[in-house]
C-alpha cells in the first residue's frame, strides 16, 4: 500500500509576529520538514513547546492562523492539500481529514448541544435525512464509549466531563470514518485514568477502521506503546524517525537522548518514615471543608493523620479535585474552614505553586517580589535584604540582571525558578510543593526537580511534593500519602 | 427555578430601597414644602392645618409605608405647583415618553446588530477601520448635540420636518410616530455605536476560541462559523449590556425632549425642578428607576435563556 | 508606563489620537484660564452674529459676545467639573470596591444591593434630584456627580479585586505574613490599574456628558460660569441664521469625549 500522506519540505513562519516580548522562544516556525505516513498507521510527532509540532499538524488539516505563512507540499490520497482551493479543502476537512483538540473543555460549542455539533459534520459533508443523520449520532457517541447516547445528544457541553467531552470530539471525528485523524495532544489535559482510556479508545478506533492517527505530544512515555513510528522535532526540525523500540532504546541523536534522559526513572528507594527524627508538621483528625457556591460547606478531608519529619520528601497522589489543594490550603493556614490539630515546627511553611505565571504578583519586579517577605519581617536593614535577595536568586540559578524584569519576562522555568527563591527566602524549613512542574516542559521540569532535591539536601528541608504523575512522585519522595474519597492513606 | 426566586425577591428589594430612597431625599430638602404651596405669609395654624391635613404631623415610618401604599394604588400624590394628581399629570406625558424610549431601542437593536457583525467581519481590512473610526466618532456625539445637528440639518436645511412643532398621539398616530424619529435617532445612534463596537469586538473575541478551530475542522465555512457557531455565543455577552443602554435610553430622553420640544416626562420632570414640585418629581423619579430594575430583571432572564451554562444554575 | 511595554511595540493609533486630542484641548482650556481673546461676558451690540472671522474665530453670539473666548471659559468649567467628579468617585470607589471585594461577606452583600439599586437610576436623573436639592453651585455639582459616579467605580474595583484575590500571588504573601492592608494596597490594587485606568476614562465622558447636560436643560452650572451645555441651549433658537453658535461649543464637547474615548479603546488594545 502506498503511502496515505506525505509531508514534503513543508514549512510554517510567522512573519508578522516579530515584536513578542516574552522571554520565551515562542518560535512556532516549521523548518522544512519532510515525512511520510501509511495507511492506518499511528505516528507519534513528539516534541516541546516552539519546536514546531502543532503548526505541523494545523497544516495539515488546514486550520493554520490567517498570520501564518506556508510553503511546501502535503500530498494527501495523491492529491496536493496546500494546491487545493479552499472550497475544495473544506469538502476534505471533516470527512477525510479529521482533528481532535487538547482542551476537550472549550473545544466544543457552549451552546450548541453535543448532538447537534456531532451531527453538523453529516449535515456538511453527507445529503442524509435527519433520521438517519440522528441514528448515526447515536451510534458514534456509543463507539466512543459514551453511554446514554440519547441523552448526551440533548445535553449541553458543560453537563459533561472533561473525558466525556473528549469522547464527543472523538465521536465526530470518526463519524465519518476519515483515512486521517489528527490528534493534538488529547490526553494532555486529562486525568491519568481518563487519558489510559482515551488512547485505548483511539487504539481500538484505529485497529477497527483502518484509521490513521496522527498524534501529537510532548510526552514521549504516552506514545511508548500506542504508537507505530515515532517523529521527534525540536526547534521546527524532525531531529530524529523511528519505531519506538529504536527512539526507546537506540536513540541516535542527542536531543532523543537528553528527551529521555528527562523522563523520571521512577525508583523507589525507602517506604517508610523517619520516625526517629523531628517533625515538622503533625496533622491530626483534620477535616478540612469547601465553601460551595451559596455558602454552604461541603466536606472535602475526612479525619486525616500524618506527619512529616525533617528532610523527608512526602508525596501526595490523589484525583484532581479530590481535595489536594484544600489539604494544603488548610496547612498553610490559607483555609479558615477546618477543624482539627495542624502543628508546624517551622515559623513560615511555604509553597511553591503549581502555575508559575499565577503565582508571582505580574506588575512587581523580581526585586520588589524576593524582599517583600524581609520588608514583611522588619529584621533587616535595606542593604542586608538587597544582599540575601541576590545570594537567594544566585542560590536558584539566575543572575542578579533578573532582579529588576517583571515576571511576565520570564520563561516558565525562569519563574519557578523564583518561585522556589521565594520559598526559601524566610529560611523555612517545610515546603509544600504542588504540582510544581506539571505546567513545564519535559527538559525545564527535570532541572526544576533536581534543583529542588539539591535545595532540599543543602538546606535540610521537608517537602510535601503534590504530583499526579507517578513517575515524578516515584522519582522524588521517600514516602507517599494517597488521597482517596477524602481520606488519607499511606502508601507502602 | 431557585435562582429566578432568589432574582425576584432582589428585585422587590432594589425596588424598596429605590422608593426608600425616592421618599427619604424628599425629607432632607431645606425649607418647609407647606411653605412653598401656602406661600411665605402663612400663619402658624395654615401651616399646621395644612400638615394635619397632608398627613405630614406623623411620624417617618407611618409616612413612608403609607406613601408607598399609595403609590402602588396609583395615588402619587398632588403637584405643588399645579394643584392637579400627580397621576392625571403623568398620566399624558408617560405615553410620549415611552413611545421615545422604545423607538429608540429598535433602533439600537436594528442596526446594532448587522452592523456589528459587518464590521467584525471586515476588521482587518482599510473598510473597517474606517468604519472603527466613524464609530469611535459617532460614540462621541452627545445625544441633545445630536439632536441639535439633527435639526439643522434635516428640519432647517432640507426641511424634512418641522421642529417645534409637535404632533400629538391623540391628533394623528403616524404625524406622532414620524415626529418621533429625529429624537429617536438622535437618543439612538451615540448607543448604537456603542453596542456596534461592544458586539465587534465580542465576536472578534470569540473567533479566537478554540470551538471555532473545531467548527472549522469539520469544514464549516468562513460564514456558517461565523452565523451558526460565533454569533449566539457573541450575542449572550451583549445581552448584559443591554440593560445598561435602557438605562441610557431614558436618560437620554430628559434632555432629548428638551432639544426637541417633546411634552414628555423628561421635561415635565425639568419644568417640576424649576418649580420645586417635588411630589412631581418623586414619582417621576420611582417610575424611571422601577422602569429600569425591572426590565433590568427581564434582561436577566433572557440572559438565563440564551446562556445553557446559566441556565443550569 | 510598564503596563503599556506590552503596547509599545505595536502601532497604537488610538491611543496617540487620543492623547493628541486631549492634550491639545488641555492646552488650550489652560490658555484659556490666563488669557482669551476678548473679556467672555463683554456684550459689543455693533457685532452681533458675526461669523468665524480673524477676529471672531468662532463669530459671535446674539450679544456680539465672542463666542471663542466663551468657549474656552466653557471648557475649563466641564474639565474642573468632570476632572473634580471623576477624582472623587474613582477616590471613594476604589475604596469601597476594594474593601468589599476583598473581604466579601454581609457588607459587601448590603453594599452591593444599594449599589443596584444606585445604578438603576440613570445618572443625569439622579444628579437633577440633587440638585434640585442641595442647589446648583459648581461644588454642589461636583458633589453631587461625585457621588452618583462611586458605584460605578466601586463595581469595577471590586470584581477586580474579586478576581485577583483567588489568584496564587495572593496567597503567597499571605504566606510571607503579609497583613490585609498591604495585600490590598501594595500587592492588589496596582493589578487593578488597568481596569481602574478605563474606567476613569469611561467615568471622565460620563462626567463631561452629565455636566453639559444639565447646563443644557439650564440646571446646571449657572451664570455667571459660562458652560459649554448652556452655549448649546442659548444657540438652538438661531440655529439657522447662526449655526457656528451652536456648533463650535458642540464640536469642543466631541472632541473632549472622543479624546478620551480613544485614549480608552488604546488600553484595551
Amino acid at each position: 500500500m502506498g503511502n496515505m500522506l506525505e509531508v514534503r519540505n513543508l514549512e510554517v513562519s510567522f512573519p508578522d509576529e516579530t515584536d513578542r516580548i516574552e522571554a520565551e522562544p515562542v518560535n512556532r516556525a516549521v523548518k522544512g520538514i519532510s515525512f511520510s505516513m501509511k495507511r492506518g498507521e499511528i505516528l507519534a510527532v513528539i516534541g516541546e513547546s516552539g519546536s514546531g509540532k502543532s503548526m505541523t499538524a494545523l497544516s495539515i488539516a488546514g486550520l493554520l492562523p490567517e498570520t501564518a505563512a506556508s510553503s511546501g507540499q502535503i500530498v494527501f490520497d495523491g492529491c496536493d492539500l496546500m494546491a487545493l482551493t479552499k472550497k475544495e479543502r473544506k469538502a476534505i476537512q471533516g470527512k477525510e481529514i479529521s482533528m481532535i483538540f487538547q482542551e476537550p473543555m472549550t473545544s466544543l460549542n457552549p451552546v450548541m448541544k453535543v448532538g447537534k455539533q456531532v451531527e453538523e459534520v453529516l449535515r456538511l459533508h453527507t445529503k442524509l435525512d435527519k433520521t438517519e443523520r440522528k441514528k448515526l449520532v447515536l451510534k458514534a457517541l456509543e463507539d466512543a464509549g459514551l453511554d446514554q447516547p440519547e441523552k448526551l445528544y440533548h445535553s449541553y457541553p458543560h453537563q459533561l466531563s472533561g473525558g466525556m467531552r473528549q469522547r464527543a470530539m472523538i465521536a465526530m471525528a470518526m463519524i465519518l470514518q476519515p483515512q486521517l485523524m489528527i490528534a493534538d495532544e488529547p490526553t494532555t489535559a486529562l486525568d491519568k485514568r481518563i487519558q489510559d482510556q482515551i488512547l485505548a479508545l483511539l487504539k481500538e478506533i484505529n485497529a477497527k477502521k483502518q484509521m490513521g492517527i496522527l498524534f501529537i505530544s510532548h510526552n514521549l512515555e504516552v506514545v511508548k506503546d500506542f504508537c507505530d513510528r515515532i517523529l521527534v522535532m525540536y526547534e521546527g526540525k524532525v531531529v530524529e524517525e523511528g519505531t519506538p523500540e529504536e527512539i526507546f532504546y537506540h536513540p541516535r541523536e542527542d536531543y532523543t537522548k537528553r528527551l529521555l534522559a528527562s523522563i523520571p526513572e521512577g525508583k523507589r528507594t525507602i517506604g517508610t518514615a523517619h520516625t526517629n527524627r523531628k517533625k515538622v508538621l503533625s496533622v491530626e483528625h483534620l477535616n478540612v471543608y469547601y465553601p460551595e457556591k451559596g455558602g454552604k460547606l461541603k466536606q472535602v478531608i475526612y479525619d486525616a493523620n500524618f506527619a512529616i519529619y525533617e528532610r523527608e520528601i512526602v508525596g501526595l497522589v490523589g484525583d484532581s479535585g479530590g481535595g489536594k489543594s484544600s489539604l494544603s490550603k488548610a496547612i498553610l493556614g490559607l483555609n479558615i474552614h477546618t477543624d482539627g490539630v495542624i502543628q508546624h515546627n517551622t515559623e513560615h511553611p511555604q509553597m511553591v505553586f503549581q502555575d508559575p505565571y499565577g503565582s508571582l504578583n505580574p506588575v512587581r519586579s523580581i526585586g520588589w517580589i524576593l524582599e517583600e517577605p524581609l520588608r514583611i519581617q522588619r529584621k533587616l536593614t535595606k542593604k542586608e535584604r538587597r544582599e540575601q535577595v541576590q545570594e537567594m536568586l544566585e542560590r536558584v540559578g539566575l543572575d542578579k540582571s533578573y532582579l529588576t524584569r517583571r515576571p511576565g519576562e520570564l520563561s516558565g522555568g525562569q519563574r519557578q525558578r523564583v518561585g522556589i527563591a521565594l520559598a526559601l527566602i524566610l529560611k523555612s524549613r517545610f515546603i509544600i510543593a504542588d504540582e510544581p512542574v506539571s505546567a513545564l516542559d519535559v527538559t525545564i521540569q527535570a532541572q526544576i526537580l533536581s534543583l529542588l532535591k539539591e535545595l532540599g539536601k543543602e538546606y535540610g528541608l521537608s517537602y510535601l511534593f503534590i504530583s499526579h504523575d507517578m513517575a515524578v512522585i516515584n522519582e522524588m519522595c521517600d514516602r507517599i500519602l494517597r488521597l482517596e474519597d477524602g481520606r488519607i492513606y499511606e502508601e507502602k | 427555578m431557585k435562582q429566578i426566586g432568589k432574582k425576584t425577591i432582589t428585585l422587590i428589594i432594589t425596588l424598596l430601597l429605590i422608593s426608600l430612597a425616592a421618599f427619604l431625599a424628599f425629607q432632607v430638602i431645606p425649607g418647609d414644602p407647606s411653605l412653598s404651596v401656602l406661600g411665605m405669609d402663612a400663619t402658624e395654624q395654615q401651616i399646621a392645618a395644612y400638615q394635619k391635613q397632608m398627613g405630614l404631623d406623623r411620624p417617618l415610618p407611618v409616612r413612608y409605608v403609607s406613601w408607598v401604599l399609595d403609590f402602588v394604588r396609583g395615588d402619587l400624590g398632588e403637584s405643588y405647583h399645579y394643584g392637579t394628581p400627580v397621576s392625571g399629570l403623568l398620566g399624558d406625558k408617560l405615553p410620549v415618553t415611552l413611545a421615545l424610549t422604545v423607538v429608540s431601542f429598535l433602533f439600537i437593536l436594528g442596526l446594532s446588530i448587522p452592523f456589528g457583525i459587518l464590521m467584525a467581519r471586515f476588521a482587518d481590512t482599510r473598510f473597517g477601520r474606517l468604519m472603527n473610526v466613524i464609530n469611535q466618532t459617532l460614540m462621541s456625539v452627545p445625544s441633545f448635540f445630536l439632536g441639535v445637528l439633527l435639526i439643522l440639518l434635516f428640519g432647517l436645511m432640507l426641511k424634512w420636518f418641522t421642529p417645534g412643532e409637535y404632533i400629538s398621539y391623540t391628533e394623528s398616530m403616524t404625524g406622532f410616530l414620524l415626529y418621533l424619529i429625529a429624537p429617536a435617532a438622535a437618543i439612538a445612534i451615540p448607543k448604537t455605536a456603542m453596542v456596534i463596537k461592544f458586539l465587534r469586538s465580542s465576536v472578534l473575541e470569540q473567533k479566537k476560541k478554540d470551538y471555532v478551530r473545531t467548527a472549522y475542522s469539520k469544514g464549516n465555512t468562513d460564514n456558517r462559523v461565523l452565523f451558526i457557531h460565533v454569533l449566539k455565543n457573541s450575542c449572550i455577552p451583549v445581552i448584559t449590556i443591554l440593560g445598561m443602554i435602557i438605562a441610557d435610553t431614558m436618560a437620554g430622553s430628559i434632555v432629548v425632549e428638551q432639544v426637541f420640544n417633546l411634552p414628555g416626562v423628561g421635561r415635565l420632570l425639568v419644568s417640576s425642578i424649576g418649580y420645586r414640585d417635588y411630589p412631581v418629581v418623586q414619582a417621576i423619579i420611582v417610575y424611571i428607576a422601577s422602569a429600569v430594575v425591572i426590565v433590568n430583571f427581564i434582561v436577566d432572564m433572557l440572559y438565563r435563556l440564551a446562556d445553557p451554562r446559566i441556565r443550569e444554575e | 508606563m510598564k503596563y503599556f511595554r506590552k503596547h509599545s511595540k505595536k502601532k497604537n493609533t488610538a491611543m496617540a489620537a487620543g492623547i493628541l486630542i486631549s492634550a491639545a484641548l488641555f492646552v488650550v482650556m489652560m490658555i484659556g484660564i490666563f488669557y482669551t481673546p476678548y473679556e467672555s461676558s463683554k456684550m459689543n451690540g455693533a457685532e452681533k452674529f458675526m461669523a468665524p472671522c480673524i477676529r471672531h474665530l468662532m463669530g459671535t453670539d446674539n450679544f456680539g459676545r465672542d463666542i471663542f473666548s466663551r468657549v474656552l471659559e466653557g471648557l475649563g468649567t466641564t474639565f474642573f467639573v468632570a476632572v473634580s467628579v471623576t477624582l472623587f468617585g474613582s477616590l471613594f470607589g476604589v475604596l469601597l470596591g476594594a474593601v468589599t471585594g476583598y473581604f466579601g461577606g454581609i457588607i459587601d452583600e448590603i453594599l452591593m444591593r444599594i449599589n443596584d439599586a444606585l445604578v438603576a437610576f440613570p445618572s443625569i436623573l439622579l444628579a437633577l434630584v440633587f440638585i434640585s436639592i442641595f442647589g446648583n453651585k459648581v461644588y454642589q455639582i461636583i458633589l453631587a456627580l461625585g457621588i452618583i459616579f462611586i458605584p460605578s467605580f466601586a463595581r469595577i474595583v471590586r470584581g477586580e479585586f474579586i478576581r485577583q484575590k483567588e489568584l496564587d500571588y495572593v496567597k503567597s504573601a499571605r504566606l510571607m505574613g503579609a497583613g490585609h492592608v498591604r495585600i490590598m494596597f501594595l500587592h492588589i490594587l496596582p493589578n487593578t490599574l488597568p481596569a481602574l485606568l478605563s474606567a476613569i476614562t469611561v467615568g471622565f465622558n460620563n462626567a463631561v456628558l452629565a455636566e453639559a447636560g444639565m447646563s443644557y436643560l439650564g440646571i446646571g452650572v449657572q451664570p455667571p460660569d459660562a458652560s459649554l451645555g448652556r452655549m448649546l441651549a442659548e444657540a438652538q433658537g438661531y440655529l439657522f441664521s447662526a449655526p457656528w453658535y451652536a456648533l463650535c461649543p458642540g464640536v469642543v464637547i466631541i472632541l473632549l469625549i472622543l479624546g478620551f474615548s480613544l485614549i480608552n479603546e488604546g488600553l484595551g488594545a
